[in-house]
This record gives structure tokens, C-alpha cells and sequence, in this order.
């Protein structure tokens, strides 16, 4: 990653990427695997650092790049009106902010709670992160895979295309991670 | 707070849902949204296409591209991650093969269907509407089509919403959002491009995937179907199942790492899928991990009386971990399991 690159993650972490440069950035991320991961580390140390009570994201952050992932500009099938959306399954800004940016860790992170975590809490979370990011094992991800493929046979068409997304898409131990940040004390 | 706890705590989200239904007054009732599932499904297993898509979890986001052909009644398949891994999932005739170049292996498993994905097309189930709030509406134009949206809310936190984008026309899912109970998205497929096609050559449906010096395991060798009720000895059942999930097969087989056959018990409700397989413990090879999320598939083990019990399915994490650490074998005294013909838990 270029030192350019990085400042733009950073100028976009602080709200100060134009709408234009959102969605030029959001598309590398979609090529960049390496991008999408420093993108994850730095929204996470910067939503610790910044939140004083949780870890929501500020609402110019998450309504900025949202609006870069939902406009025109970003490549992606056109969203429904906002009118027509039930308001808590589908409008989480800061949700939609981590999904289509492919946030490996910070996505869980940014839709806790606030009321639920204590500036103490936050600090230790990311060493959580690092311990479970060992694991599993390539024999158990093989094995989990298995698993996959042998339940798609019996799921419907969609739940078939769903897993074997997932089946293809992931890397465990990144999402196991994700489980285990929200399992945390 | 406990996983039982969290399950049965009242869902905000379902409030939200309810509130917003009830605001819509265009909202068609549940049966015209099921018709409109049920031609989904057909769709999806009967048209030709190929389309690119992407998908998003909060973990990540890639892109896809999907291949489906019928030919003389079978459905065949490919699906290609464009990303990364360069893996890759193919439904032949008779078997379905999953090249991870990562790891340098390919999985092999024998076709549930025997081929014949037409007769045994999964239908949205009758009673889908009594475990979902089921709505259709007109939606906004995508891909440049018209678009109907059907919401389908759940009524309780043991499985996922959906919300999907049908192209009018056809059918054809062009967009769906799995979410759960609490009103977050888990995963998102959108479709770039889908284009229906009259034929589709062989080449399409072939792996592009160089498997030279690949691993070729052959993970589900089906030893036997065992029938659609709980057998009587030598078994095993889960004693908590989420409401409306009810046994649909059971049969033994071979997974990866181990010579021993497994059980595998498969539920569903209507819409989403719940796994469970039984393996004896010490001689199964590697220990799968505690749990695992892949989109808006979980996976949860534990060790039960010597046993590796794994809940697999389309549902939220609490739901699999429920569900797999309440197996038990068949002689202990227990509640009844769900299974047909059985009231619903």
C-alpha cells in the first residue's frame, strides 16, 4: 500500500475524503485485499481512540461512505428509497459502512452497543482479536468446509448460493474472530 | 447473558418490522409474497444464467460469479469467487466439487438429488407465515428491471430475516439482505449483471481451476438414508429445535478426515436449514472449531458423550450453539424431538 493510499484511508477515516474519492477508495478495497485489512486496523484503533462511551461510528463517517456505497458512482445495484425501508433492519449506517467496505474486524466493532461498553472494555478488545486470529487450524477449516457443502444439498436455492458464497468468500479465522469479539466480557 | 437468555429476549427488531409493515398501505398479504417465493424458487432452479454478483458480510466483501444450467431436468452449477482465493464450486451431474486452490484441495460429494433437482424442488413451506411476517411490494427499478420486494420477518431471534429484490419478469432474485435479530444485516448479495440465456455452453460449467497435485477427497460417500422420522435405537436428536424446524432427512456419512460414518440430521422450517452431524469423537481426525461464521451460515461443535456434535445452518449463532449442544443419544429420557407430524416445540 502506497503512502497516498494511506493517507487516503486516513483522510477518509476522518471524514475529510470528498464523495468522489470515497468511492474511487471503496472500489480499491473491493480489488485490495491488503487495503481492505489496513482498513480494518485503522477504523478500529481510530473508533477506539475517538469513542467516549461506545464504539459507534460518527454519523459523518458512516453517512459519507455509505453514500459513496450507495450512489451511482459505486458500481452497485441502486438501493430502495429510504421511505420504503423498515428502519432498524435495513438503515444502519454504520452496518452498511463495514459491509461493503469489507471491514474484517471494525464492522462488528462499530455496531456495538455504546451503551453496553466502557472506555476500559474497548482497550481490550482488540487483544482478543489478536488471540483468536491463530486459529483454526487448516485441517479444521477443510474440515468445516465439508460440513458446508454437505448442508447445501438441503438448503433451498438461495440458502445454497448463501453458504456457498460464505464457503467461498471466507477466511474463518478472520470471522471466528468476529464471533468472539461479540462473545466478550 | 446465556445463549438461551439471549435467544428468548423480546426482539426490537420485530417491533421495528411490525411498526413499518403496518405504515405501508400498499402491502399485499402473505400468501400473494409466498406465490412470489415460490416462483423464486422455480427461477432459480429452472432458468439459464449467468450473472456476477457481490457479497457482503461484515467481515468482507467479494465478488461472484454464478453459472446455472438445466439440461433433460438437471440442474447443473458453478459458482467462481473472483477474489482472492480463486475458489470455486461446481454441482456436476452427479456430484459437487469444491476446489479450494488455497489449500490445495478439492471436495467431492455425491449429489443429495440424485441428479434431479427438479423433482425435488424445495418449495416455500405452507406454514412459512406462522414463523414470519411475509410482505410484498412494489420496489424501485434495478439492473433495469421491475422490481417486487418481498420482506420475510421473523417472529422470533432463532433465525434470520430476508428481504429480496425479484425482477418482476422473471422472478429472478436480483438483490437479498439477510439480517438478524437485531435489525443487522449479516449479509448481502447484489447482482451487477444477470443475464437469462437460452443455452449455456459446456465450457461454463466446467472448472477453470488447475487441480494438478490437488488433494482429492471424497467427503460424503452416503453409506446409507436413514428414514425421515428419529430412529428408535442408536441415535441421536437434539432436545431443542427453534419452533417450526422439523426433521426433513437424516442419512450416515464420510466426512473429510474421517473413516467413521456420521450421523447427519437435517431440519428446516420453510426457508432456512439446520444441519447436524454426529461423529464419534478420538478417531475423526482433527477437531473441528467451537464456531464459525461464514455469511449467514454458522457452525457450532461441541463434544458430546465422546462425540463431535457440529449444528451447521442459515442461522444466527445462538441458534446453532443451542441446537448443537442440547444432542443427546436416543435412550435418555428427554422431551420429544420436533420431527413430522410432531406439534412444534
Amino acid at each position: 500500500m502506497t503512502d497516498q493510499i494511506r493517507e487516503q484511508v486516513s483522510a477518509l477515516l476522518d471524514g475529510e475524503l470528498s464523495r468522489d474519492e470515497i468511492g474511487l477508495l471503496v472500489r480499491r478495497m473491493e480489488r485490495d485485499p491488503e487495503l481492505r485489512r489496513s482498513f480494518g486496523s485503522y477504523s478500529l484503533i481510530g473508533e477506539t481512540l475517538r469513542a467516549p462511551g461506545g464504539l459507534t461510528a460518527r454519523p459523518s463517517f458512516a453517512a459519507r461512505v455509505s453514500a459513496a456505497i450507495d450512489g451511482p458512482e459505486s458500481g452497485r445495484v441502486p438501493d430502495v428509497p429510504a421511505a420504503a425501508r423498515s428502519p432498524a433492519f435495513w438503515r444502519r449506517p454504520a452496518f452498511a459502512t463495514a459491509i461493503a467496505a469489507g471491514v474484517a474486524v471494525a464492522g462488528f466493532l462499530l455496531v456495538q452497543p455504546s451503551t453496553t461498553t466502557s472506555p476500559t472494555s474497548l482497550v481490550a478488545r482488540p487483544a482478543l482479536v489478536y488471540r483468536a486470529a491463530a486459529s483454526p487450524t487448516p485441517a479444521q477449516s477443510q474440515r468445516l468446509a465439508g460440513y458446508l457443502v454437505a448442508h447445501s444439498q438441503f438448503s433451498s436455492p438461495m440458502g445454497r448460493r448463501s453458504v456457498w458464497s460464505g464457503l467461498l468468500a471466507a477466511d474463518p479465522s478472520l470471522q471466528r474472530v468476529a464471533y468472539e469479539i461479540q462473545d466478550a466480557p | 447473558m446465556s445463549a438461551a437468555t439471549s435467544l428468548k429476549r423480546s426482539s426490537g427488531w420485530v417491533v421495528a418490522a411490525v411498526l413499518a409493515v403496518a405504515a405501508q398501505t400498499a402491502s399485499a398479504s402473505p400468501e400473494e409474497a409466498k406465490q412470489w417465493l415460490q416462483r423464486m424458487t422455480e427461477a432459480l432452479a429452472t432458468r439459464n444464467y449467468i450473472g456476477l454478483f457481490t457479497h457482503s458480510t461484515p467481515a468482507q466483501s467479494e465478488s461472484m460469479r454464478i453459472v446455472h444450467r438445466v439440461e433433460n431436468g438437471i440442474s447443473l452449477e458453478r459458482l467462481v469467487s473472483l477474489d482472492g482465493s480463486g475458489r470455486e464450486i461446481i454441482r456436476t451431474r452427479e456430484e459437487v466439487h469444491a476446489y479450494l486452490p488455497d489449500r490445495r484441495v478439492v471436495l467431492v460429494e455425491p449429489r443429495s438429488d440424485d441428479g434431479s433437482l427438479l423433482k425435488a424442488l424445495p418449495a416455500p413451506d405452507a406454514r412459512l407465515d406462522a414463523f414470519y411476517d411475509l410482505d410484498v411490494r412494489k420496489g424501485n427499478r434495478l439492473l433495469g428491471r421491475e422490481v417486487r420486494v418481498v420482506d420475510i420477518k421473523p417472529h422470533d431471534r432463532y433465525r434470520y430475516g430476508y428481504r429480496i429484490w425479484l425482477d418482476e419478469k422473471t422472478a429472478m432474485p436480483l438483490r437479498s439482505v439477510v439480517g438478524d435479530g437485531d435489525g443487522r444485516p449479516v449479509e448481502q448479495i447484489s447482482f451487477t449483471s444477470l443475464e437469462l440465456m437460452k443455452h449455456i455452453p459446456d465450457s461454463e460449467v466446467e472448472a477453470t481451476v488447475d487441480a494438478t497435485g490437488f488433494q482429492w477427497i471424497r467427503t460424503g460417500r452416503r453409506l446409507a438414508a436413514l428414514p425421515p422420522t428419529p430412529p428408535t435405537a442408536g441415535g441421536w436428536r437434539p432436545l431443542h429445535l427453534p419452533p417450526g424446524f422439523r426433521l426433513v432427512a437424516s442419512r450416515l456419512q464420510v466426512l473429510p478426515g474421517s473413516p467413521v460414518p456420521a450421523q447427519h440430521l437435517i431440519f428446516s422450517d420453510g426457508m432456512a436449514a439446520i444441519s447436524i452431524f454426529i461423529e464419534p469423537g478420538a478417531a475423526s481426525g482433527p477437531t473441528p472449531p467451537e464456531s464459525s461464521s461464514m455469511g449467514s451460515a454458522n457452525a457450532y461443535s461441541t463434544s458430546i458423550k465422546g462425540h463431535v456434535v457440529t449444528a451447521v445452518g442459515e442461522v444466527p449463532v445462538d441458534t446453532v450453539r443451542e441446537v448443537a449442544t442440547s444432542v443427546v443419544p436416543m435412550g435418555m429420557p428427554t422431551a420429544p424431538i420436533a420431527a413430522p407430524g410432531a406439534p412444534d416445540r
